[in-house]
């Protein structure tokens, strides 16, 4: 390392840019490489099982199976990212779908107020997380635990049996398809906007003190970050994006349940470590977590058309989870490998 | 290094862990008491000897979760490793105390086993504990599935030997179930091991700090892997307690003790970040955990309620002594 | 007016009182040392000072003003800027997004990426750093990087006051120089510079007061040219500086215990050394040159490519921590409190943990033989704890210290690996290491030794090794050795390090 008083060149050139940001996001790009790979597979195995090429109802049931885990791995991955972890996604999904189905009339006044309504309890849930956390200064596995229990009770108050409806025109409205843009599923342009949110919010203030926070947080707060603050919204953003799932949940299903929501923290969960998200926290990108998401619906549809019996779904989807991950720490290790080598 | 002030002297003789497991048993005996002033069925001593066997499954599936949780772990796998032993039984063994002797041997090992491979994949591959566990739990429930196509196998109504079932439900002492004493006789076992054996030794301090252990010759991989193991024979032991205490084995039995063996463990006053707790400690969580339960059960409130008062339990405790209030 | 003062100012921390109605003053455009043991107050004063703590008596002016320090943001609202030794680096992202941390540049409301590596370039081509690349993540720079890093980014924002605590400890001589140069600079700016160390020559070198601190008060405060080391050491401790180090016994024979031959590991590229029973070995050279890689490697840790490791004249492999406990070689590690120590538990498991299979039968431990032992141990390192049962957390650092070192005295080990162990421990402590060290040497241990205080490893050790990119290349024994030489031979530059004093 040169000490040199003489000024060196300002610029940056775009191959160093490209090379430094390869290098730093190898979880990301290994996660969208598996993607790819998911949907090739995808494709090979529809095409040998039915004939023909997978079609726009394939391309709509994959995005719709897919929006609710979706929306609530990027909740999962705010709360991942400072260090935390949230296991009561499925208590708040649980709750919103059921209230959701109970209270949605079939005019658009309802249907906007009561999606703003559930967006703002699974919000407070994640608020009630984010304070006991952040001020509290418990532990996010056992708060979000305690607070999953608590949600599902209440989920199972607001609607004790499955039931309760979802007007065809909500439902049509998230999980249906737009003719103008060629049949295009309105859970795409959801997804889009969604990627689009993530580049703004990773260039806030917010979300660089997430990062701060995951990162090491007690220099973070050497540094002057606002650690309770962008914790508690870290939590309360998650609850929302919760919420929003919920939402997905019951408009996918038209009607309510009090209990199907649950699987969705661990999925969540799984959705983000395949995303390439460090559960240590401070790196991470939500683009991996929808990822993730979807290679988890492709999974279940690649076991599908290859015949495996639907039984050992569960099999092999936590063999799959287990493999992803030992294939990227072995990755991990030879580039570490080659770097020692080469530095 | 500052303690509570607030708090009577002889308790600030205490650990955290030690107070942690006083309080959870005293607010049992008092939530008992208040449920048999309006239930004296309650407090008769056959009531009583349930609630402490339901409590014995949760005890002893929380066993290998306390160890788990004292090195800083999860193990996410319980409720899988559990059901899955428990059908193991049954469907091996088809009810047959001949075939008991072997059976029952097979199902521990396993469970050993299908532990030693979480603790392997996390110390070999860096997998995050959460991941592994949870994966390995979707591997036991998609196993079982498999293997029993879907539960609809000729075997698998089969009931646990009888042997077994004496094992639990006799009474080698009149009004006190044999599971009562084999959960007796573990709880001391595992006290024994952590407070005075080498191995609890270095349980300890692995869960305090990973380096330091290394560099003072703990051999960590070999803690870690022996820690979930454990985790997966306990889980085994609760699974072959349960199903002989309900005679037959069903897909989901194990479900219910993923939340509670956690809940008893942090009720119990162990610190989930490792390094601090006592088995005592998550048999006064289970115990409470169960009284909780019959007291929603006595008063008919629906089974809503019990998830949440669950939940208020667990932050409750941990408002009250999960808290890192040292400073060191 | 002087830019910054603490006035009469007291803390307490629990029971202890760590400054009693101590004062403090720096003028604009001054340099001044802090200096003391630790535990006199040093650290404390400065942590006020910067807003870190609050005083429990006294004020903080600021300017002439009183001022109350929430927090270090208040203080830095205020012109204060701190540096100081754990780092506030963030790993895991670059170095741009570290030293543009709140101040990002900015376009359309939100922070504009693409335009940080080159904001990021211009801080560090102000500060004269260059090889540091902007977008390269923290955790992939050495230690002496992230220090310089550090150092930019604080006085890219330009303090009227800047507090810094052993600012040079991760530093080699070219870096140390740069930074001197920057502190010049900023002094001639009119900045406030307030500094601790306990590098007497660094700081004879730079400052231009210095105020001594002892058991939380001020001793004085004096000119640095006017003031002589060992009047300085005096004040400092109570004591005369010759008390200080205890020389090596020489050496009756020469019985190699550990002969390592073509040593090569991450770091180490062909290490070849014999070390002799009795012997104090002093490992030195420029920070981050290999020495702690090669100690790591004799301890199992880092573990070896290529070479051979003899103990007593046996070859043998050592790949992990428990092999080298086994073959009679201790290590006290560089960072006690994350590596060494556990902290929350007792003194007592801390002492036994490597030879807990040596007390136990059938898997428990011996609780009788293990109390006795541990008694023992206390007894002859004089450790104060009120019992083997107290949280080692609880103790002083330096009673901390002597529980590490006791725990590898009761492993027996006749080697003995020191990582900087006298590194934030006061004189007192260090004084009863060096005597301790003297004592191991004559009953047969061998020391490896290494220290970033070239006084210490001067005045310590038998024979001196400089490492300079993993290997050995030259070594400095009996009349040879002294600082000076050992620092030129680090640097391999003949004569006198100087170091230059403003006017």
């Amino acid at each position: 390392m040169s000490i040199a008083a003489q000024r060196t060149s300002v610029r940056i050139a775009t191959g160093d840019r490209l090379r430094f940001y390869s290098t730093q996001n190898v979880p990301l790009l290994l996660s969208l490489g598996l993607l790819v790979a998911m949907i090739v597979l995808y494709v090979i195995l529809f095409v040998a099982k039915q004939g023909h090429a997978p079609g726009s109802f394939e391309f709509v049931t994959t995005v719709n199976n897919t929006m609710s885990v979706g929306l609530a791995s990027v909740g999962q991955t705010l709360v991942v990212l400072t260090g935390g972890i949230d296991l009561s996604v499925g208590g708040i999904v649980d709750l919103t779908n059921s209230l959701a189905a109970t209270m949605m009339a079939n005019n658009p006044g309802s249907m906007l107020l009561i999606s703003l309504l559930v967006l703002l309890v699974g919000a407070g849930a994640g608020l009630l997380n984010g304070l006991l956390v952040a001020f509290g200064r418990l532990q996010p596995i056992v708060v979000t635990l305690a607070t999953l229990a608590i949600w599902q009770g209440v989920a199972l108050f607001v609607l004790p049996q499955p039931g309760g409806t979802i007007p065809n025109d909500f439902s049509n409205l998230l999980t249906g398809t737009v003719p103008a843009l060629g049949n295009l599923p309105c859970g795409i342009i959801v997804l889009l906007l969604l990627i689009a949110l993530w580049q703004v919010l990773r260039r806030t203030l917010f979300l660089v003190a997430l990062y701060a926070i995951g990162n090491d947080e007690r220099a973070a707060r050497a540094n002057g970050t606002p650690i309770l603050l962008a914790k508690v919204g870290a939590y309360t953003l998650g609850g929302a994006f919760s919420g929003a799932a919920g939402l997905y949940f019951a408009a996918f299903t038209t009607s309510g349940d009090a209990t199907s929501g649950t699987p969705l923290t661990l999925t969540s969960i799984a959705a983000v470590v395949l995303g390439g998200i460090s559960l240590f926290g401070g790196r991470g990108s939500a683009v991996g977590a929808l990822a993730g998401a979807f290679i988890l619906t492709l999974l279940l549809s690649n076991l599908f058309f290859a015949g495996v019996n639907p039984q050992l779904q569960d099999l092999f989807s936590g063999l799959f989870l287990i493999l992803a991950v030992v294939a990227s720490t072995l990755v991990g290790r030879l580039l570490q490998r080659t770097r020692r080598s080469a530095g | 290094m500052k303690v509570n002030t607030w708090m009577p002297a002889p308790l600030r003789g205490l650990s955290p862990s030690q107070r942690g497991a006083l309080l959870a048993f005293v607010a049992s005996i008092i939530i008992l008491i208040a449920g048999g002033i309006y239930r004296p069925g309650l407090l008769q001593p056959t009531s009583i000897a349930n609630l402490l066997l339901l409590a014995s499954f949760i005890g002893l599936a929380a066993a290998g979760q306390t160890f788990v949780i004292l090195i800083g772990g999860i193990d996410l796998s319980i409720p899988g490793i559990m059901t899955a032993m428990g059908i193991l039984l049954t469907t091996r063994s088809l009810g047959q105390d001949a075939r008991a002797w072997w059976v029952v041997p097979l199902v521990l090992v396993v469970g050993l086993g299908v532990g030693a491979v979480n603790g392997l994949g996390i110390v070999l591959f860096d997998i995050p504990p959460v991941v592994m566990t949870l994966g390995m739990n979707g591997i036991m429930g998609g196993a079982v599935l498999g293997l029993t196509n879907g539960f609809t196998c000729a075997e698998c109504n089969s009931v646990a030997p009888p042997s077994v079932q004496t094992l639990i439900t006799g009474q080698l002492i009149p009004g006190v179930p044999n599971g009562l004493l084999l959960w007796l006789a573990i709880a001391i076992l595992v006290g024994l091991v952590l407070g005075f054996a080498t191995f609890g030794r270095r349980v300890y301090a692995l869960g305090n700090n990973a380096t330091a252990s290394y560099l003072a010759g703990v051999n960590v991989r070999r803690v870690t892997v022996a820690v979930y193991a454990l985790s997966g024979l306990f889980a085994a032991i609760a699974g072959i307690a349960f199903t002989a205490f309900s005679t037959t084995a069903t897909l989901a039995m194990g479900d219910p003790y993923l939340f509670q063996s956690i809940a008893a463990v942090v009720i119990g006053g162990a610190s989930i970040l490792g390094g601090r707790g006592i088995y005592w400690g998550t048999v006064a969580g289970a115990i409470f955990l169960i009284v909780l339960q019959a007291f929603v059960f006595e008063f008919n409130v629906p089974e809503a309620t019990r998830s949440i008062a669950s939940g208020v339990v667990i932050l409750a405790a941990l408002l009250l002594y999960g808290r890192e209030t040292r400073e060191v | 007016m002087p830019s910054i003062e603490g006035v009469q100012v007291s803390k307490w921390f629990g029971g202890v009182r760590a400054l009693r109605e101590a004062s403090f003053s720096a003028e604009p455009g001054e340099v001044h040392a802090l200096v003391g043991e630790n535990g006199a107050g040093k650290s404390t004063m400065i942590k006020i000072l910067s807003g870190l703590f609050r005083p429990d008596l006294g004020r903080v002016r600021v300017d002439g003003r009183d001022v109350t320090l929430d927090n270090p943001q208040a203080a830095m609202r205020l012109g204060i800027g701190t540096i100081f030794q754990e780092l506030t680096l963030l790993p895991y992202m670059t170095v741009a997004e570290n030293l543009l941390l709140g101040r990002e540049p900015r376009r359309g409301g939100i922070i504009n990426r693409g335009a940080m590596p080159v904001a990021a370039q211009a801080l560090l081509d102000e500060a004269g750093i260059g090889g540091i690349q902007p977008l390269e993540l923290v955790a992939n720079l050495s230690l002496a990087q992230r220090q310089i890093v550090e150092i930019v980014k604080t006085i890219s924002r330009q303090p009227k006051i800047l507090f810094m605590d052993e600012p040079t400890s991760a530093l080699a001589a070219r870096e140390v120089e740069w930074l001197f140069g920057l502190i010049n600079t900023l002094r001639e700016r009119g900045t406030c510079i307030v500094f601790t160390s306990h590098r007497w020559n660094e700081v004879k070198g730079i400052a231009n007061r210095i105020t001594i601190y002892r058991n939380g008060e001020t001793v004085g405060t004096y000119d640095a040219s006017a003031l002589g080391e060992e009047e300085a050491v005096e004040r400092m401790t109570g004591r005369k500086l010759e008390m200080l180090f205890t020389a090596p016994a020489p050496l009756a024979e020469y019985k190699p215990v550990l002969e390592v031959r073509d040593l090569v590991a991450n770091g180490v590229n062909g290490v070849s050394l014999t070390a002799h029973q009795g012997e104090v070995l002093g490992i030195g050279g420029l920070a981050g040159q290999g020495q702690r890689e090669l100690l790591l490697s004799l301890f199992g840790v880092n573990r070896p490519r290529g070479g051979t490791i003899a103990v007593h004249g046996q070859a043998t492999r050592i790949g992990s921590p428990r092999d080298a406990i086994r073959r009679g070689i201790a290590l006290i590690p560089e960072d006690r409190k994350t590596e060494g120590l556990l902290l929350p538990l007792p003194v007592r498991q801390n002492l036994t943990l490597p030879i807990l299979d040596r007390l136990a039968s059938a898997g428990f431990v011996r609780r009788r033989e293990e109390a006795d032992l541990i008694h023992a141990m206390i007894d002859q390192l004089g450790i104060r704890t009120p019992s083997a049962d107290q949280p080692v957390g609880a103790l002083s650092g330096g009673n901390q210290q002597k529980v590490l070192i006791g725990r590898w005295l009761l492993t027996q080990a006749r080697i003995l690996l020191l990582y900087d162990i006298t590194r934030g421990v006061d004189v007192a402590t260090k004084h009863d290491i060096y005597e301790l060290i003297r004592r191991l040497s004559e009953q047969g241990h061998t020391l490896l030794l290494y220290s970033t205080d070239t006084e210490e490893i001067a005045h310590v050790c038998h024979r001196i090794l400089i490492m300079r990119e993993g290997r050995f290349v030259s070594e400095l024994s009996g009349p040879n050795i002294s600082p000076e030489a050992i620092v030129a031979a680090a640097i391999r530059v003949p004569g006198q390090v100087k170091v230059e004093v403003p006017t």
